[in-house]
């Protein structure tokens, strides 16, 4: 059978580095195909290649056997490829239909046809079978998943066949994430050809017929569903890295509370509060929040972080309660946060590395009212080298560094501040697991040094693999506390919100 | 061993950092020529007459320093409130506030020995200079009024402002002009070099741009403001001062402009009239952007306006080339630079 998209021999080379080194990629009709490695692999540089966004140095592409030179990702849509990004290409200002209108209108039409978009529209989303919900809604404030089925219906826009998902999962809620499995296989079986991009295992084994592994701009791998299990992809994928979590240590039965709550409700206007939550974390424990995004969350890493304080309720850090929430004052207290939107909340990105390694009152304020450019040198050298963070100098823009090297900065100044409270969401999310290793790494020696650690995540396996007590969120409400070893059963009731917090 | 590398790594930032406002500069001049020649005028006579206006003669780099004073100390002002992400485009009326206060404070210190009345003149002028910014400060942080349009209009009251006192309150004695009385002997400040204009005005403005470099690299207050103005909510989260650094910073940039207006009435006219300033507010924003919203660049950038400035009378004499031409250049410059910015822009991207 021709394969609908194949690529031969390419390979890209950026600087001295390739990559891209020589790569081959059959895509056939009607298979889920999952391209997976690690960040950095190449993956998505190949995918960008394949829709006409970089040009190889070198190889070949070609779609239904013919060979295609694409200059740009017109030439590929005509060809019949389309891609979502992980970054949506949506104006928030704008309804649905007026986005979607951007890429289903005729090339020509100059007149605003509604009707005529909206039959398009639906057209599309009846053969990937999702919902789009009110065309004349404003993109901007749409949930994630709506915004990427938007992009999806754009993507399917004129003779697509084959569809290509940077990540997909990246920013979905797992009910999102279940939704846009299901639409993906009814693509497949429409005979459409779907690539997906990702470093889940789960997924693959979940959805892929067919699996492409890489490393480091080369294929190392092409195996089958049902061939290989999910650590011999984990193998595969990290190559020599032996896989894992390291055991984490119980915490001392008789370790001091670091964090507690009592009865805190927090009330935010546009998503959901916290309603009577109480906790307590100890010394030397991780503590970990599963819940659906969506679920106060944001509310309460908004509470620990200082950035809104509780209607009702008490915190209590290290024994002393909390009277002031601002951020400085729970710095003080030996608060230190790994925020969930690294860009927005944890860097500035326009600022070097060596500054954003500074970039926390206790760190800026060892120097008293100075800044001395060499002190923070030498303290930004240390995290480099302790975290293996790979930055083109220390002058260089965090802009510039990868999504895992700029989380391992975050994580290494949050550390360096010697904290007593860790708040970490989603700590690991985007990251390869080398990086997440790394991070866990010396989350763990904070433990040992005492600190308690909240670990707010939506990656149930993470918290399974790594806390010690797990709570569930739903709707504002915090379950009471499970032990190890954790009934799944009952976690997935607490999830869904089937039972009773 | 790890100096070397990270000073190539210095050098190499330097040169990047250097190369486009140079780059804008050949652009614009080539440009200019064009200009020139359209104007049925000869460009390389013209650029002779320029640079000998403005360099040929001890009296012509005075008259540079002159000028460059008000443009270093309202470049310097723009660069610290754009630093912070405030887009005070208020150094005009700041300027004219801190002028109004030497003016006014200026005629009533006779009596006073200058070592005295200098200092405090100035730091009258400073602080009307804040006090007006401080207007704009309140609007945003108590009514969320944004910035640009609030500096804006108190350019223009400030400007009504100067009209009505000096056809009023401050008007001179004599009465003849729309002017106001001239400044105490004291109260003016002292000339660098006998015979020649250029004053001490020059030395405060480039001890200035000293300070406003230390304050922004090597103080913490410094880093608060560039932070905070390039990223509220992470710099908020990291416990830093944000809205107290984002007010100072509007404080102080106002202060410089209006130490500038101050220094201009002390140092070059002594009286206060309408049109008392040609702009420096203005171009201003011009320096601060041709100097990279860096001190050291905005010092550069300051000289280079002010020797167009200087130079174009020479240039429209000799040449037959209208001085207007040079506000064209000065237009030509910031566009070149904000092109070549953009395209650095989308490079970057990539």
């Amino acid at each position: 059978m021709t394969p609908v998209l194949a690529l031969r021999g390419i390979t890209k080379r950026y600087g001295g580095v390739a990559a891209l080194d020589g790569v081959d990629l059959d895509v056939r009709a009607g298979e889920v195909h999952a391209l997976l490695g690690e960040n950095g692999a190449g993956k998505s540089t190949l995918m960008n290649v394949a829709y006409g966004l970089v040009a190889p140095d070198a190889g070949a592409i070609a779609v239904d056997g013919r060979p295609r030179r694409f200059a740009n990702a017109l030439d590929a849509r005509r060809a019949g490829i389309g891609m979502v990004h992980q970054e949506f290409a949506l104006v928030d200002a704008l309804s649905v239909a007026e986005n979607l209108a951007l890429a289903l209108s005729p090339p020509g039409e100059w007149r605003w046809r509604r009707a005529r978009v909206a039959a398009a529209a639906a057209r599309l989303a009846a053969r990937a079978g999702l919902e789009l919900g009110d065309l004349d809604a404003p993109v901007g404030g749409l949930p994630v998943g709506l915004r990427q089925r938007i992009e999806i219906v754009k993507a399917l826009a004129g003779e697509t066949r084959v569809l290509i998902l940077d990540e997909p999962t990246a920013v979905l809620t797992p009910a999102e994430s279940a939704q846009l499995f299901a639409v993906l296989d009814r693509l497949r079986g429409d005979g459409a050809a779907v690539v997906f991009i990702t470093h889940k295992l789960s997924e693959v084994t979940a959805l892929a017929d067919r699996v492409t592994v890489m490393r480091r701009g080369r294929v190392v791998a092409r195996t089958t569903r049902g061939e290989a299990d999910e650590a011999e992809l984990a193998r595969l994928m990290v190559g020599a890295l032996l896989l894992g979590a390291a055991a984490v240590p119980a915490p001392a039965p008789d370790a001091g509370l670091q964090l507690q709550l009592e009865a805190v409700r927090v009330t935010r206007s546009q998503s959901v509060g916290l309603d009577g939550v109480s906790l307590a974390l100890h010394a030397g424990e991780i503590l970990g929040i599963a819940g659906v995004d969506g679920n106060g969350q944001d509310a309460l890493f908004e509470l620990l972080t200082g950035l809104c304080p509780p209607l009702h309720g008490t915190v209590w850090l290290g024994g002393a309660p909390l009277r002031h929430f601002d951020p400085a004052t729970l710095i003080d207290a030996g608060v230190a946060c790994i925020p969930p939107d690294r860009l927005r909340q944890g860097v500035v990105a326009a600022m070097s590395v060596r500054e954003n390694a500074a970039l926390n009152r206790r760190l800026l304020g060892a120097g008293g009212w100075r800044v001395l450019p060499a002190a923070q040198r030498a303290a930004a050298q240390t995290m480099v080298d302790a975290y293996a963070i790979k930055a083109d100098g220390l002058d260089t823009p965090v802009r510039g560094l990868s999504g895992g090297n700029v989380q391992k900065l975050i994580v290494a100044r949050a550390l360096a501040t010697a904290p007593r409270l860790l708040v970490a969401v989603n700590p690991t999310r985007g990251l390869d697991i080398a990086a997440a290793e790394a991070v866990w790494a010396a989350v763990g020696k904070a433990l040992e040094r005492g600190a308690g650690v909240l670990l707010v995540s939506t990656d149930l396996d993470e918290i399974v693999a790594r806390a010690h007590r797990v709570a569930v969120l739903y709707r504002g409400r915090l379950s009471a506390p499970l032990a190890r070893p954790f009934p799944v059963e009952r976690l997935a009731a607490l999830l869904a919100g089937r039972e009773a917090a | 061993m790890t100096a070397s590398p990270g000073a190539v790594a210095g050098a190499v930032a330097r040169w990047r950092a250097l190369r486009m406002p140079l780059l804008a500069l050949a652009a614009a001049l080539a440009a200019s020529g064009v200009v020139v020649v359209l104007a049925g005028g000869d460009p390389l006579l013209a650029l002779t007459a320029l640079l000998e206006g403005a360099f040929g003669s001890p009296d012509a780099w005075s008259e540079v320093g002159v000028r460059a004073s008000p443009l270093l100390l309202t470049g310097l002002a723009v660069t610290i409130a754009f630093r912070a992400g405030i887009w005070n485009i208020g150094a005009e009326g700041q300027l004219l506030v801190g002028a109004v206060m030497v003016a006014w404070l200026g005629t009533r210190v006779g009596a006073w020995p200058s070592a005295v009345a200098l200092p405090v003149l100035l730091a009258a002028a400073a602080a009307g200079g804040a006090a007006w910014a401080g207007i704009a400060a309140v609007l945003r942080t108590a009514r969320g009024v944004d910035e640009v349009i609030s500096t804006i209009m108190l350019n223009f009251i400030a400007l009504g402002l100067l009209g009505w006192l000096v056809q009023g309150p401050l008007m001179e004695a004599a009465g003849a002009y729309p002017q106001s009385d001239a400044i105490a002997a004291t109260a003016r400040m002292p000339r660098l070099v006998g015979g020649y204009r250029v004053h001490a005005g020059l030395v405060l403005a480039l001890l200035a741009a000293a300070a406003a470099w230390g304050l922004l690299f090597r103080t913490a207050l410094g880093f608060e403001m560039r932070a905070a103005g390039l990223n509220i909510l992470a710099t908020r989260l990291a416990g830093l001062r944000t809205t107290g650094a984002l007010l100072r910073a509007l404080a102080l940039s106002g202060a410089l402009a209006g130490l500038a207006g101050g220094i201009e009435v002390s140092a070059v006219t002594f009286r206060l009239y309408e049109n008392f300033s040609p702009g420096y507010g203005f171009t201003a924003i011009a320096v601060a952007l041709l100097g990279r919203l860096h001190p050291g660049g905005v010092v550069a950038a300051a000289l280079f306006f002010a020797a167009l400035d200087v130079g174009s009378t020479a240039m429209q004499r000799v040449a037959g080339v209208s001085a207007v031409l040079v506000s064209a250049v000065q237009a030509i410059v910031i566009l070149a630079l904000l092109a070549f910015e953009q395209r650095r822009g989308q490079t970057g991207a990539a």
